[in-house]
C-alpha cells in the first residue's frame, strides 16, 4: 500500500506550500491532485497577494484592522493576526523562492491599491500574480523531489472513530482505486464555485475536500458566506481582476455616471467587495443597466499601464467578449467566486479542536479555501486570499509533521475501504434512466444562483434548499455514459457532482439559519447587521441519516469591537 | 449557427485500439469556443468524450489540442473562426505526445522535460533578509516568460520533437530562460552548459512553429535564441556535443563571412563550422559537395566580391566597435 | 511592373538555376527586375541569433538602396521573405529606425520606413494575377502531381508577413499550382521546417526532416515538390538520398523552384530553367510536363 507520513490533497498554492514545508523538513511527504499541479486554480488570483511590509513603513495591526472590518467581524481575530502578522515574512520567502514581483525605482517590491485597505500594501506580478507564484512554487516542489499523485481523485477519507488515517484514491488514467495510508491528510482542495452558475470558478472547483471531511464528520463553517466578485464578465463569468480598479479603473452605470460616489463615497471602487457587489445590483436593478450589467472602465489608465499591468485581462476580455479594454469599457456584473466558509480549524490547520470545544476528525487538516480558519470572515479582501493559502498552508504542513511524529499509521483494512469505493463507483455506472450528470448540475447551480445571490431572503433560499435536496435524490439515478475505465471523467463528474451537493446544501441551510445581513451574505428580511444575536460562527455537521445539525461557535475578538462599517 | 465537430478518438479501453473520427452536428452560438462546443458534446451528446480543461480563460493550460491541424487553446479559440466552409472544425490531441484517451495525451514526457533543465531558482547564498534587488525592466521582460502556463501547445507543433523526442522541446527552454535571464540566478554558467548538449538550444531549428502555437506570447523559439546568444557571449564551452560546438561556430561563421564578403559563401560556411581538418564531417559532405558541383550548382569560389562590400565591412567593424565598447 | 530586385545569396551560389529560371521567366510575365547594386545577405536568421544588430543594419541598407531606386523589393526567397519582413517590423520603431539610420549615416545612406518586401509568389497572386498568368501559358500542367513546400519564414510569423491583410497568402503556392492546370497535393509538411538551418549542427535530424516530407510527397503520389525556398531546395534536393538511406527506403522525388513550374507552364525548356542542374533528376517531372529536356 501506498504509504507517507503527511498526505496534502490538492496541489494549489496551499497544498504545495504545505507540501514544500514538509519536504524542506525531510518528512515523507506527498501530493495528490485531480489536476498536474499547476493547472489548479490559484492561478486565477489575478490582483496580488497583501502584506504590510515594517521596512515600508506599514504595520500588521492596520492590515488587520482592514481584513476584520473586511469581515464584517465575522473573522476570528487570533487568525487575522496569525496570518497578518506572519505575511511580511512569507511574502519574501516567495521573493526568494523566485516570484518576479514588479518592482518599485529602487529594485524593491512594489505595490498596487486594493479593495477595503487604507493603504496600498498588494504586492503583485503584472495580473497573473496567482499564476507567477503557482508556478514558482511548483518549481519548488520539483526542486525538492516531492511526490505528487497527478491526476488522481480521492473519493474518500479513510477514518476510524473519529481519525484519519489516509484516503481512498482512483487513478484516472487507469481507472484504478488505491487506498493510501497517511498518518496526518491536509486537506488543500481549493473552493466549490462550480455549485453556483455562471461562476468565476475553474470547472475543478466542486467543493470536494469541503466534502469529504463533512462526510468523515468534520463540521463546515459559515457556509453562506458566499463572495460575489463585482467583475466578472456576463455569460461565461470569467473574472477580471479587482487590480483594474486597483490601478484606477472607473464603474459606470448605463448614464455614465461613476455611481459608486452614492454607495462608499470615500474609498469609491475600493470599497470592499461585498459593498461594491450590492452597489452594482442595486444600479442593476434600477435600471441603469445595460443589458444586465455595469461598465468597467479602464480607459484612462492608458494602453502603456494597461499592457504592463492588466495584460491579462486585456486578453481575457478581448478573447472572451470581443472588447479591446485600452479602446471601450468593458460589460461587468457581480459573479460567484469565492467560499469564505469551509471546513472548520484552528490557527494551526487542525479539523479537531483539541481542547474539545468542538469536534471534528482527528489526524485531518485544511488548509486555503477549502478551510474555514476563519479569517475572511463575511467578505475576504482582495489579494488576501493567496496570503491565506501560503500562510495557512506552511502551518497546516508544520503541525501535520507534529501529528505525524507523535502517532502511528491508523490500522485498517485495505480491501474494504477499497471495496467499498468501488461498489460505490459500480452503483453509479449501472445506473439507469435518470438525468446527465450535466442537467442535475446546472439545475443544482440555477436553482442556488436563484436562491442564494447577493440579495437573500428566507423564502427563496429555502426553494433553493428544497430543491437542492430534491437533487440529492435525482443523483441517486444519475447517469454516466461512459463505463470505461481509463480516463473516465464522466464518472469523475459524477463523484464531483455528489460533493457539490453537500456543499450547496450547507450553504442554504447555514444561510436560512443567519437571521441578520452580515457580510457577503445580504436579507432583505433582515437587512441590519445583528451584533447581539450573531456574533457567532454556524458550524454545520452530517448529523444521522444525512440530516444536518447546528452548533455556534463565538467569534474569537482580541482587539477591535464590532463597529458600524463604512467605506 | 450548426456545427460539424469533428474528433479525433482513441478509446485505448478497447481491445485493439484505434485513432476514429467521430462528428457531432451541434448547435453553437456566435461567442462559442471551441471548448464550449466540446463541453456541450460532452455535457449533452456524449459523456464518454475525455478531455482536459479547467478554468475556460486561458490560465490553467488544461485544454491544449490541435484545431484544424494546428495546437490552440480550446478555450481561446473561436469556433465561428476555425469553421471550414461546410461549416466543419477538427479537433485533435496535441502532437509529439502519445495519446492516452480521446484529447488527453500523456504528459509525463513534457514534464520529465521541464525538471531536466533544473527549473528553480538557484540565487546566490547567503539570502538577504529581505527581498532580493532587481530592476523592474529585468522583471518585466520575466513576466513575459512566465506568461507560460506550460500547456505544451508549442511541444505539440514542435518540428523538431516530431523527428527527435530526445528534444528538450520550447516549452523546458523557455522555462530555461527564465532563469537565465532572472539576475538573482546565479547559475548561468552551469546552465548554459547543461542546455548546450544534445537535445538542446542548438538542436532549435527556428521554425517558428512554437512561436504561432503560443497562445500566451511566450515566443519560445525567441528565448531559445536567446539563449544561444547568451551561449555565445559568455563564451560558456559547448560541452561534450559536436552539434553545440557546431552551433556556435555556424553563428560565428555566418557573421564573419557575411561581416567580411557581404554575401553568404555556403561552401565557405560548412568548412568554417565544420573544420577544415573535420575529416569525418567532411568526408561525410563530400558526395553532395561532388554531387553539386557535377550539376554545376557549386558557387566559384573566385566570385568577383559584391559591389559596396567595403560599406558593409566598415559598418560591421562598427558595430563590433559599439558593442566591445559597450562590453567595456 | 518593376521592381528592385533581391535574389539572396543561395540563387547566387548553391542554387544558381533559380537565378537563371527567375531571370528568363520575370519578363515573360510582365516582371521588370532591376537588382538592388551592392545589396546584401539578410542574417537568414542566424545572423540574427549572434548580431541581431548587425542584422537589422544590413536589412536597413538593402531596404534603403531600393528606397533610392523607388521601387518596392522582390524576393525569391522565403527565407530573406520572412527575415526581411521581421526586420521590417522592428524599422517601423522610430527610436530604432534612428539608431539604425545613425550607422548608415555615415555610409550616406538612409532607410525612411514603410518599405515593401514581396516574394515572387506572393507577386503571382496579388500583383500579376492567376488569371494573367494562365493566359499567357502555352500549355496545361494537366495531370501533374506537385506537393507545395512553402519554407517556414513564408509562413510564420505571420503577423509580420501581413497573412490578415492577405489571406491568400495562406494558400498562395496551391493557387499557382492549380491556376496552371497541375494538382496540388495536400501534404502536412508543406508548412514545417525541411531541417536546412541544423544541417551541419544535427544532421541526423536534419536529414529525419527531409526523409519525412520528400517520403510524404512521394506516399502522395506527388509527381515533385514545388518550393519557394532556395534553402528548402538547397536540403530537399541535395540531401534527400542521403536522407532517403538513413531511414532505409527508396525516396526520389525532383524538387522544383518556384519560377520553373511558371516556366514549364510558359512553354520554356528544361535547360532554360536549370532542370538539369538538380541533384535529384527533374527528368521524370520535366517529361510529363511536355518540356524539351
Amino acid at each position: 500500500m501506498y504509504s507517507h507520513d503527511v498526505l496534502v490533497l490538492g496541489a494549489g498554492l496551499a497544498g504545495m506550500r504545505a507540501a514544500l514545508e514538509a519536504a524542506r523538513s525531510g518528512a515523507n511527504v506527498a501530493m495528490l491532485s485531480k489536476v498536474y499541479p499547476v493547472r489548479s486554480h490559484s492561478n486565477a488570483a489575478q490582483g496580488g497577494i497583501n502584506a504590510a511590509l515594517t521596512d515600508r513603513g506599514d504595520d500588521w495591526h492596520e492590515h488587520a484592522y482592514d481584513t476584520v472590518k473586511g469581515s464584517d467581524f465575522l473573522g476570528d481575530q487570533d487568525a487575522i493576526e496569525v496570518m497578518c502578522r506572519e505575511a511580511g515574512q512569507e511574502l519574501i520567502n516567495l521573493e526568494h523562492m523566485g516570484v518576479i514581483f514588479n518592482r518599485d525605482d529602487e529594485g524593491r517590491l512594489g505595490t498596487r491599491a486594493f479593495g477595503g485597505q487604507r493603504r496600498a500594501r498588494t504586492f503583485f506580478v503584472a495580473d497573473i500574480t496567482g499564476q507567477a507564484i503557482l508556478h514558482v512554487m511548483y518549481e519548488q516542489i520539483l526542486k525538492y523531489n516531492v511526490r505528487v499523485y497527478d491526476e488522481w481523485y480521492a473519493t474518500t477519507l479513510i477514518t476510524d472513530h473519529g481519525r484519519c488515517g489516509g484516503v481512498v484514491a482512483m487513478e484516472m488514467r487507469t481507472g484504478e482505486v488505491h487506498a493510501i495510508r497517511a498518518k496526518a491528510v491536509i486537506l488543500a482542495t481549493g473552493g466549490l464555485g462550480r455549485v453556483f452558475e455562471p461562476s468565476t470558478n475553474a470547472l475543478i472547483c466542486t467543493g470536494d475536500g469541503m466534502s469529504l471531511a463533512y462526510r468523515a464528520g468534520a463540521p463546515l463553517m459559515d457556509m453562506e458566506m458566499v463572495q460575489y466578485h463585482p467583475t466578472t464578465l456576463k455569460g461565461s463569468g470569467v473574472l477580471l481582476s479587482e487590480g483594474a480598479r486597483g490601478e484606477g479603473a472607473y464603474l459606470i452605470n448605463s448614464r455614465g455616471e461613476r455611481f459608486m460616489e452614492r454607495y462608499a463615497p470615500n474609498m469609491m471602487e475600493l470599497a470592499s467587495r461585498d459593498v461594491v457587489s450590492r452597489a452594482e445590483i442595486t444600479e442593476i436593478n434600477e435600471g441603469n443597466d445595460i443589458d444586465g450589467c455595469v461598465l468597467l472602465d479602464c480607459r484612462h489608465l492608458g494602453r502603456a499601464k494597461i499592457m504592463e499591468r492588466l495584460m491579462y485581462i486585456h486578453e481575457v476580455a478581448m478573447d472572451l467578449v470581443g472588447v479591446d479594454i485600452t479602446k471601450d469599457p468593458v460589460p461587468i456584473r457581480p459573479g460567484v467566486h469565492y467560499q469564505m466558509g469551509g471546513i472548520k480549524t484552528d490557527v494551526d490547520g487542525r479539523c479537531w479542536d483539541p481542547s474539545g470545544g468542538w469536534k471534528g476528525v482527528e489526524g485531518l487538516f485544511a488548509a486555503g479555501e477549502t478551510a474555514c480558519v476563519s479569517v475572511h470572515g463575511g467578505n475576504r479582501l482582495g489579494a488576501n486570499s493567496l496570503l491565506d493559502t501560503v500562510i495557512f498552508g506552511r502551518r497546516s504542513a508544520e503541525a501535520a509533521m507534529d501529528y505525524a511524529s507523535a502517532n502511528n499509521h491508523l490500522e485498517f483494512s485495505e480491501d474494504n475501504w477499497v471495496g467499498g469505493e468501488k461498489a460505490t463507483m459500480q452503483a453509479l455506472l449501472d445506473n439507469s434512466g435518470g438525468d446527465l450528470v450535466a442537467k442535475v448540475r446546472l439545475d443544482m447551480a440555477t436553482a442556488m444562483d436563484e436562491g442564494l445571490g447577493v440579495y437573500r431572503t428566507e423564502e427563496g433560499m429555502q426553494r433553493a434548499l428544497d430543491a437542492v435536496r430534491g437533487m440529492k435524490d435525482r443523483f441517486k439515478n444519475v447517469i454516466v455514459q461512459d463505463k470505461g475505465k481509463a480516463f473516465n471523467t464522466n464518472l469523475i463528474f459524477a463523484l464531483e457532482l455528489g460533493c457539490m451537493l453537500d456543499c450547496a446544501e450547507a450553504i442554504a441551510v447555514g444561510g436560512i439559519d443567519r437571521k441578520e445581513s452580515r457580510g457577503a451574505h445580504s436579507r432583505l428580511d433582515y437587512a441590519a447587521r445583528d451584533d447581539e444575536n450573531w456574533m457567532k460562527h454556524i458550524l454545520l455537521y452530517q448529523g444521522p441519516g444525512d440530516q444536518v445539525t447546528k452548533e455556534y461557535v463565538p467569534i474569537v475578538i482580541t482587539q477591535w469591537q464590532p463597529e458600524e462599517r463604512k467605506y | 449557427m450548426q456545427a460539424k465537430v469533428s474528433v479525433r478518438r482513441f478509446n485505448p479501453d478497447e481491445e485493439q485500439p484505434k485513432p476514429y473520427d467521430q462528428q457531432y452536428d451541434i448547435e453553437v452560438e456566435e461567442h462559442f469556443t471551441v471548448l464550449d462546443a466540446l463541453i456541450k458534446v460532452r455535457e449533452e451528446v456524449d459523456g464518454s468524450l475525455a478531455l482536459r480543461c479547467s478554468c475556460r480563460a486561458a490560465i490553467c493550460g488544461s485544454c491544449a489540442m490541435r484545431v484544424n491541424g494546428h495546437a490552440v487553446l480550446a478555450c481561446k479559440a473561436r469556433v465561428s473562426q476555425h469553421l471550414s466552409d461546410d461549416g466543419e472544425v477538427r479537433v485533435e490531441p496535441a502532437g509529439n505526445q502519445p495519446v492516452i484517451k480521446d484529447l488527453v495525451v500523456d504528459l509525463e514526457p513534457f514534464w520529465n522535460k521541464v525538471r531536466a533543465v533544473e527549473p528553480y531558482l538557484q540565487p546566490s547564498l547567503p539570502e538577504p533578509e529581505a527581498e532580493y534587488l532587481a530592476p523592474n525592466e529585468v522583471m518585466l521582460h520575466l513576466v513575459d516568460v512566465m506568461g507560460c502556463i506550460m500547456c505544451g501547445a508549442c511541444v505539440s507543433d514542435c518540428t523538431v520533437l516530431e523527428v527527435d523526442p530526445n528534444f528538450l522541446g520550447p516549452a523546458a527552454l523557455a522555462k530555461a530562460y527564465r532563469f537565465v535571464a532572472d539576475t538573482r540566478d546565479e547559475e548561468d554558467s552551469k546552465r548554459l552548459g547543461l542546455y548546450n548538449g544534445y537535445g538542446g538550444i542548438w538542436d532549435c531549428t527556428r521554425c517558428g512553429e512554437c512561436v504561432a502555437a503560443c497562445p500566451k506570447g511566450v515566443a519560445p523559439m525567441d528565448r531559445i535564441m536567446a539563449l544561444r546568444e547568451k551561449a555565445i557571449e559568455s563564451g560558456t564551452p559547448p560541452g561534450g556535443y559536436d552539434g553545440a560546438a557546431y552551433g556556435y561556430r555556424h553563428a560565428e561563421a555566418f557573421e564573419e563571412i557575411v561581416s567580411h564578403k557581404g554575401r553568404l559563401e555556403e561552401t565557405m560556411l560548412v568548412v568554417k563550422t565544420l573544420g577544415m581538418f573535420n575529416l569525418p564531417k567532411m568526408l561525410g559532405m563530400l558526395p553532395v559537395g561532388l554531387n553539386a558541383m557535377f550539376h554545376r550548382k557549386m558557387p566559384s569560389p573566385f566570385a568577383p566580391t559584391v559591389p559596396g562590400v567595403n560599406q558593409i565591412r566598415r559598418l560591421a567593424a562598427r558595430i563590433k566597435m559599439n558593442k566591445d565598447g559597450a562590453a567595456r | 511592373m518593376r521592381y528592385a530586385f533581391f535574389p539572396g545569396c543561395v540563387s547566387r551560389g548553391g542554387a544558381p538555376e533559380l537565378y537563371q529560371s527567375t531571370i528568363a521567366v520575370a519578363g515573360r510575365i510582365g516582371i521588370e527586375l532591376e537588382e538592388i547594386e551592392g545589396w546584401s545577405c539578410t542574417g537568414a536568421g542566424a545572423l540574427q541569433e549572434s548580431n541581431p544588430l548587425l542584422g537589422d543594419t544590413l536589412n536597413a541598407r538593402n531596404f534603403a538602396l531600393a528606397q533610392r531606386m523607388g521601387l518596392s523589393i522582390m524576393t525569391i526567397c522565403s527565407t530573406c521573405q520572412g527575415v526581411m519582413a521581421q526586420a521590417r517590423v522592428r524599422l517601423e520603431d522610430e527610436e530604432y529606425r534612428a539608431q539604425i539610420n545613425e550607422l548608415l549615416a555615415e555610409e550616406d545612406l538612409e532607410y525612411t520606413g514603410g518599405i515593401q518586401v514581396k516574394h515572387m509568389l506572393w507577386i503571382m497572386v496579388e500583383d500579376i494575377g492567376l488569371d494573367h498568368i494562365k493566359s499567357l501559358a502555352v500549355k496545361s500542367l494537366d495531370g501533374v502531381f506537385l506537393a507545395p513546400f512553402y519554407g517556414c519564414y513564408i509562413v510564420r510569423p505571420s503577423a509580420a508577413l501581413e497573412y490578415d491583410a492577405y489571406p491568400q497568402r495562406k494558400i498562395a503556392l496551391e493557387l499557382v499550382i492549380e491556376a496552371l492546370g497541375a494538382t496540388a497535393v495536400d501534404n502536412d509538411g508543406k508548412t514545417r521546417c525541411c531541417g536546412f538551418p541544423i544541417l551541419t549542427i544535427n544532421e541526423r535530424n536534419s536529414l529525419a526532416m527531409v526523409a519525412k516530407h520528400t517520403g510524404e510527397a512521394q506516399d502522395l503520389g506527388a509527381d515533385a515538390m514545388v518550393t519557394p525556398c532556395p534553402l528548402c531546395h538547397l536540403n530537399l534536393d541535395g540531401f534527400q538520398s542521403k536522407a532517403a538511406r538513413q531511414v532505409g527506403r527508396q525516396i526520389n522525388v525532383p524538387i522544383l523552384h518556384l519560377p520553373q513550374l511558371i516556366g514549364a507552364a510558359l512553354g520554356l525548356d528544361g535547360p532554360a530553367l536549370g532542370l538539369n542542374r538538380h541533384i535529384v533528376s527533374s527528368f521524370d517531372v520535366a517529361l510529363k510536363m511536355g518540356l524539351r529536356v
